[in-house]
């Protein structure tokens, strides 16, 4: 085991660290999403932070950034001064600093102007003084070793750079005191050629005397540019300890836990030993996925995991047409299926329930009976006329089937309902129509445990009945739960087949990680 | 103006009550003038072509789609529909069937641009409207063609109908068969499926160009039906269209507020053609000044989105009330709210954990 760390300065320097957090907590309702968590990020230190997804990184971020209040008790200290909580303005002050996933940079803009966005330009007499903000500009992207010409476009930059430029544009100009930059997965999207370039970018920003709080899933990283690492795993710090004293298997030991020995969950149906093949996919390529091969059979549920990047989040939008692919080709129960075509998917039998409802599941501001039938008002129109009465009947039925609440609801326009009941409103939509092929993404995302097992069993039922399902998850217990087996993805290519007694969430945090 | 006062808890006929409210008015102001059946028989023709031109708005707005051309499509059907007569001497019916024709290839360029060159249908039919009328002057050489003198032709309109001309009659016609359409067909519920979200629509199975393509030949042919009535109604006119299409856009968007509110719908907006038309009439007998009726339409268009876009909560997401709303982005770097239904991220499992 590492020796643990204890919180001094960084690198032999008597100034006080940038980042200590003490016995940090955090509760949202009966979940405890941060337990007494301690954190100490040397100044010019990278401190690397890991852990899978509900470990609460997010939500230390966010107790960071200003956005969460913390429980009573904990404490956090950045370069030795109380950091006050709940107000993003105070936490700018305090020297933190933030770039986000999301870059928040405007692409058809130059770096400049991108720049000039957080602190204004400087001016006289109201005159953009366009020639000191690219002195100012060039000065900042030098900090973070970047030579780059101020009035180049965001958008003929290469990904590393764009991150670079928002890192100097966080870290601002030559006299702000910035004490702690946060990197919330630079490299999540960054093609792998990129992410050399970018981990000289964050040593540059380390070398003057920031501490630099690096969140990733890709252990690569970690032993490239960290000097320390914490681990956290449901809200508590597994380790902390430095980066030269650990092993990648113990790194991986300790983001999985004690899960080895787990068995293989309890799914309430076996896997079909032989059944028709209904969905057939070869050399698929689109965004960071593929080209990739796979089959799925009447009645199996496959899983899809892998990290974010890893491809997984365009395997279904890509196989129903959602997005456009690249290549490659899809034939549903024996027929091709153009890409692009989410008419034609619906058509023949396949169907889609996208990751986020508000902006592709549902129309918010209809009926959940109107939401219902939309994929197929055949079944409750007469004569040219959508039948008030068969539709309410239809809507009535399905709110039985899947328990939505409240029950009598079905005129009730769909933004109204929470967001468990939405997803069981959006999930009867195509189950109405028998599938053939239903492709589920993220289905039980920021749904409550109660409705989570209702669509579970809805899963199972459909695939008794003949539908192949495909999974897609960031969730590796949900998948290990629920399909007979699961595709690991990593860098847009199969990683592993786990099916049987191999099915297990260690073994897919495993394969999704590299290990 | 009138529509702020109105918030009693009464929002779904508040234009009834409005309505009620200017006849009170106006005929306290005006008894010997106003209450007229001479007065009601007058709106009602009058105000016909305006419930036409707002009934064709209703179904490209219900499809999140703005037409902005079908103003000028009116026009050019009706001075096509006169020339070809006065001119060109053909009968009455192949004159309303071409001019019918003509507005329904404006829908179908307008289609096009929107759907094919995805271009913003804001500044497409903005753009069309201009061509449109230049099409109208190519046609017409910018002289005003002399009324036909066909008896046919102005018994289309003007023939009486229980003290009515029939013109109203068409109102009610055209009306019933567009609310049937718009509330009744899978083809309405399309439509205001992809006002609603097209991204949604989409992936739902629904061919969101196919039905903003339909949804503006809709219009285009219903804005040259709007055309020809005025024809034969009030007489060829080079002009009346880009007038009209103020108070029609009023009136769909106050129509959205009535009746089903948050939707575009047919009987909301000719109830409120009919309740505006009440009010620039009421206040004409009070009042000659010129300006009057111009400025009652420019405060009813933004009184009703304005009472739109603040009364309605679930009209907020859709997208034409979007292009309304004036709200700050939020700064960069500012962190993503939690997980939906305010469940944390972190315990949602959202990605990017």
């Amino acid at each position: 085991m590492a020796p643990q760390l204890t919180c001094s300065a960084g690198r032999g320097s008597t100034s006080p660290p940038a980042l200590h957090v003490h016995g940090l907590s955090k509760t949202f309702g009966a979940t405890k999403a941060l337990d007494a968590v301690d954190l100490c990020v040397g100044a010019g230190q990278v401190h690397a932070l890991v852990g899978q997804n509900g470990s609460g990184k997010s939500t230390l971020i966010k107790i960071l950034s200003g956005y969460h209040y913390p429980d009573a008790g904990g404490w956090i200290e950045v370069s030795g001064r109380p950091l006050p909580f709940g107000r993003p303005g105070d936490s700018r002050a305090a020297g933190t600093r933030f770039v986000h996933q999301d870059l928040a940079l405007v692409r058809d803009e130059t770096i400049l102007d991108n720049m000039a966005l957080g602190e204004g330009f400087p001016t006289r007499l109201g005159t953009i003084r366009r020639r000191e903000a690219a002195r100012n500009a060039r000065a900042q992207l030098a900090r973070v070793s970047l030579d780059l010409d101020p009035e180049t476009k965001i958008r003929q930059l290469s990904p590393a750079e764009q991150t670079g430029v928002a890192i100097a544009r966080a870290l601002g100009r030559e006299g702000d005191a910035v004490s702690l930059l946060v990197l919330d997965e630079p490299t999540a999207t960054l093609p792998e050629r990129d992410v050399d370039r970018l981990l000289d970018i964050v040593r540059a920003t380390a070398s003057r005397g920031i501490g630099v709080l690096y969140v990733t899933h890709r252990l690569d990283e970690i032993f490239k540019v960290s000097d320390a690492v914490t681990i956290l795993r449901d809200g508590r710090r597994v380790t902390s300890t430095a980066t030269a004293a650990i092993t990648r298997p113990e790194l991986v030991a300790h983001l999985v836990g004690r899960q080895f020995e787990e068995a293989a969950g309890a799914r309430s149906s076996a896997p079909p030993a032989e059944g028709a093949s209904l969905l057939n996919v070869a050399r698929l390529q689109a965004g960071r996925l593929g080209p990739i091969d796979f089959t799925a059979l009447a009645g199996e549920i496959v899983g899809f995991a892998g990290l974010t990047g890893s491809g997984r989040e365009e395997i279904c939008a890509t196989v129903f047409g959602a997005r456009a692919r690249r290549s490659g080709a899809v034939w549903v129960a024996g027929r091709a299926l153009p890409g692009g075509r989410p008419d034609l998917a619906v058509a023949r039998g396949v169907a889609y329930l996208p990751p986020d409802r508000r902006r592709q599941g549902g129309q918010m501001d209809m009926s959940a009976r109107e939401n219902l039938t939309l994929t197929g008002l055949g079944g409750v129109t007469r004569c040219l006329m959508v039948r008030r009465r068969l539709e309410i009947a239809e809507a009535r039925k399905w709110f039985e089937i899947l328990d939505v609440r409240p029950r009598d609801g079905v005129n009730r326009s769909l933004g109204t309902f929470s967001g468990g009941n939405q997803q069981k409103i959006l999930f009867a939509k195509w189950l109405r129509r028998s599938p053939r092929v239903l492709l589920l993404d993220e289905p039980t995302q920021g749904v409550d445990v109660a409705a989570k097992a209702e669509l579970h069993a809805q899963i199972w039922a459909a695939a008794a009945a003949g539908t192949a399902v495909i999974v897609s998850s960031s969730d590796a217990d949900e998948l290990v739960g629920l399909c007979h087996r699961v595709i690991v993805l990593r860098d847009g290519q199969i990683a592993a087949h786990l099916t049987g007694r191999d099915l297990a969430t260690a073994a897919i945090s495993g394969a999704a990680l590299g290990s | 103006m009138s529509v702020k006062r109105v918030n009693f808890g009464l929002d779904r006929f508040s234009g009834l009550y409005l309505w009620a409210a200017f006849i009170i008015l106006f005929s306290i102001l005006k008894p010997g003038l106003f209450p007229m059946m001479a007065t009601v028989h007058s709106i009602a023709a009058q105000q016909a072509v305006s419930a036409i031109l707002g009934m064709a708005l209703v179904v490209p707005l219900a499809a999140g789609t703005y037409d902005l051309s079908v103003g000028a499509t009116a026009n050019l059907a009706a001075v096509i529909v006169i020339w070809l007569q006065s001119s060109q001497h053909w009968g009455v019916a192949a004159s309303i069937v071409t001019a019918l024709l003509a507005a329904a290839f404006v829908g179908v360029v307008n289609g096009f641009l929107v759907t094919r060159l995805r271009i913003n249908s804001f500044i497409a039919t903005l753009g069309m409207a201009s061509i449109v009328s230049a099409s109208q002057t190519i046609v017409s050489d910018n002289n005003q063609p002399v009324p036909p003198v066909s008896s046919t032709w102005s018994a289309l309109t003007q023939q009486n109908f229980g003290g009515f001309q029939v013109v109203v009659i068409y109102v009610v016609v055209i009306g019933l068969f567009m609310w049937w359409a718009l509330e009744h067909t899978p083809a309405g519920r399309y439509v205001y499926a992809v006002g609603s979200n097209p991204e949604a629509a989409r992936l739902s199975g629904v061919r969101v160009n196919k039905w903003i393509w339909l949804s503006l030949i809709t219009s285009g042919t219903l804005g040259g039906v709007a055309g020809v009535l005025y024809g034969s109604l009030s007489g060829p006119s080079l002009t009346f269209g880009q007038t009209l299409l103020l108070p029609a856009f009023a009136a769909a968007f106050l129509g959205s507020t009535q009746l089903k509110p948050g939707r575009f719908n047919i009987w909301g907006t000719v109830l409120a053609v009919y309740v505006l038309a009440t009010g620039v009439q009421g206040l004409s007998f009070v009042t000659s000044a010129q300006w009057l009726s111009d400025m009652f339409n420019g405060v009813a268009l933004i009184g009703a989105v304005w009472f739109a876009v603040s009364r309605q909560a679930g009209a907020a997401s859709h997208p034409i009330w979007r292009m309304f709303r004036r709200r700050p982005a939020p700064p960069p770097g500012t962190p993503e709210p939690a997980g939906l239904d305010g469940e944390p991220s972190e315990v949602a499992g959202s990605p990017g954990t």
